[in-house]
């Protein structure tokens, strides 16, 4: 079951991406205890030259890591056709215990690579290694978390059975299924839509007021969090629906599928580059006053917090042609 | 000006062929002035003037430049110092075949991203006050070696570094070539450059262009001199 490409291709990333974190552990807690700008010794040399190296096989590993979400995702929804009563990449992900958890943690594993490598660009804009020890003290926090999502989508492929009868989507996400996504999918449309406008444009009107004064940048890493819950909430609520001209199908993953156009990519890529750099604005504020990176920190900040904006505006757009163009009424008048 | 702590270069460290070429240096380079190297072949002084200038980091010890350490500067930040900074003239010249005189001399401005036309400007006046006006479109492996040779220095001279270094730059001249080059470089000086050479040539070394002498040999600085009647 695992020689499809698309898996090779996950589980190899996810090999190379744990092997080269685990060797660099031993250099970081190198770096981390013995650091010292001030010293001209060999050993001192040779951790600024290994430290240049090191980030530089980091930025891989955790770019890797942003692009593997996307694969996982689309590989889950195209292997669907091998499971008998799954219809998406939900029937997938429910072959075994470990599908959705692997999600779980491959998405969390987005947002903590994502700031991650907000914090080593911020460190290498500034020529004395300002953010050295916190960012590898970061990239110690990380190992367990991206160890952990390798390990379970080792054991989601592997435990990957085609004689399994698994659930479709409407089972899960349905109004009938007790747990938070029936609070969701029974939530009433027009209260969604509004708290989904809402959040959309405060998280954008504040990334857009930070860019402009560099002002309440931890609020924007906030209203970006909030946003991405509610968006997806609202895709639950009444974004599927429309999408599917449906009133009871409320499954996230079939908007992925070519039958619906792809419109989830273009949903969830605006929505989760908009989200991390929201969180990497403020991942970076707590460094705005270190003397080196006192003119760095608001330019990246503002880039990314105009990014964020663009990119929520960009949420909202689509989410609205979607209502706008879809045969399904919810809301009269 | 430049400053020099405990610079220690391994070569091939822990390796069978391991080679110590520069054993703890301390050195003070005072600005404006003209400093020589002086030792025979593998005594360490293009080693040296190689780590000053940037284009390669020590094994140990620091490096400071107007007070501020260079040699910990992550890559991005050495290569703006390098490019700021220092003018190189190479023992070979390092001239790029198949492009003219004026074309070798503008491609270390090229990165800054200046205005082109400007720039062509200043090269051709640069070439000029090195009497190369007439050879300026002249690719330059056609040039004689004098003439290759300042087509170098103007190459040097291209981003106004305020130093200016040169290893063995008499080492393919004959006499009057490298009297015309000392010449070019007292011009140099005189406009308040830092100049940095290397050379086991007594001509230039014991010239009066030269302020300070600094002998080296097996990778360490065994003498220091002011020669009388230098210019400082």
């Amino acid at each position: 079951m695992i020689f499809q490409p698309a898996i090779i291709a996950l589980l190899l990333s996810s090999l190379v991406c744990s092997g080269l974190l685990l060797a660099a552990t031993p250099l970081a807690i190198d770096l981390i205890r013995h650091w010292d700008l001030g010293s001209g010794s060999e050993r001192q040399l040779l951790r600024e030259r290994r430290t240049y190296l090191l980030s530089t096989l980091l930025a891989f590993v955790f770019g890797t890591q942003l692009v593997a979400l996307l694969l996982f995702v689309f590989n889950a929804d195209r292997m669907a056709s091998l499971f008998v009563g799954a219809m998406c990449a939900v029937g997938t992900l429910q072959v075994n215990a470990f599908g959705f958890p692997a999600l779980l943690a491959q998405i969390l594993v987005f947002f903590l690579a994502a700031v991650w490598l907000v914090i080593n660009h911020v460190d290498t804009r500034a020529p004395d290694y300002p953010l050295l020890r916190i960012k590898y003290v970061l990239l110690l926090c990380l190992l367990p978390v991206l160890l952990a999502a390798s390990l379970l989508q080792w054991r989601f492929f592997l435990a990957l059975k085609a004689d399994v009868i698994t659930s479709c989507c409407g089972s899960l996400f349905s109004d009938a299924t007790p747990g938070v996504t029936a609070e969701l999918t029974a939530a009433p449309p027009l209260p969604m839509m509004l708290a989904f406008y809402l959040s959309l444009a405060l998280a954008s009107g504040c990334a857009l007021l930070h860019r402009r004064w560099q002002r309440a940048g931890y609020l924007v890493a906030l209203l970006s969090a909030a946003a991405f819950a509610v968006t997806m909430a609202a895709v639950l609520a009444f974004i599927s629906l429309h999408v599917y001209e449906h009133p009871h199908h409320h499954c996230p993953f079939c908007v992925l599928k070519p039958d619906y156009s792809y419109q989830g990519y273009a949903l969830y890529g605006p929505l989760f580059i908009g989200t991390a750099a929201g969180l990497g604005v403020g991942a970076v504020q707590a460094f705005a006053s270190v003397p080196s990176l006192r003119s760095v920190v608001p330019a990246v900040a503002g880039k990314l917090a105009g990014l964020a904006a663009s990119m929520f505006l960009v949420v909202a757009v689509v989410a609205s042609l979607i209502v706008i163009n879809s045969r399904l009424l919810l809301l009269e008048n | 000006m430049i400053e020099l702590r405990q610079i220690h270069k391994t070569f091939n460290a822990g390796r069978e062929n391991e080679f110590r070429a520069l054993n703890g240096i301390d050195l003070h380079l005072p600005a404006e002035r003209v400093t020589a190297l002086r030792g025979p072949s593998g005594s360490g002084k293009t080693t040296l003037l190689s780590i000053i200038g940037c284009l390669a980091r020590p094994t140990s010890g620091r490096v400071r430049l107007h007070e501020r350490d260079i040699s910990g500067l992550p890559e991005r930040f050495l290569t703006e110092i390098r490019r700021c900074t220092f003018g190189f003239v190479f023992q070979q010249f390092n001239l790029i075949s198949g492009l003219s005189a004026s074309e070798n001399v503008m491609l270390p401005a090229y990165p800054l991203g200046g205005d082109r036309r400007a720039l062509l400007a200043r090269a051709e006046q640069l070439l000029a006050g090195l009497r190369l006006a007439h050879r300026r479109t002249t690719r330059v492996e056609l040039l004689s070696g004098g003439e290759q040779q300042r087509v170098a220095i103007a190459r040097a001279l291209i981003n106004e570094p305020p130093v200016i270094i040169a290893d063995e730059p008499t080492a393919n001249l004959d006499t009057a070539l490298a009297m015309e080059f000392m010449a070019i470089i007292e011009e140099l000086a005189h406009t308040g450059r830092t100049v940095l050479l290397s050379s086991h040539d007594p001509l230039l070394v014991e010239s009066s262009l030269v302020d300070r002498v600094i002998d080296m040999r097996d990778g360490r600085i065994v003498a220091t001199a002011e020669p009388a009647g230098s210019g400082g």
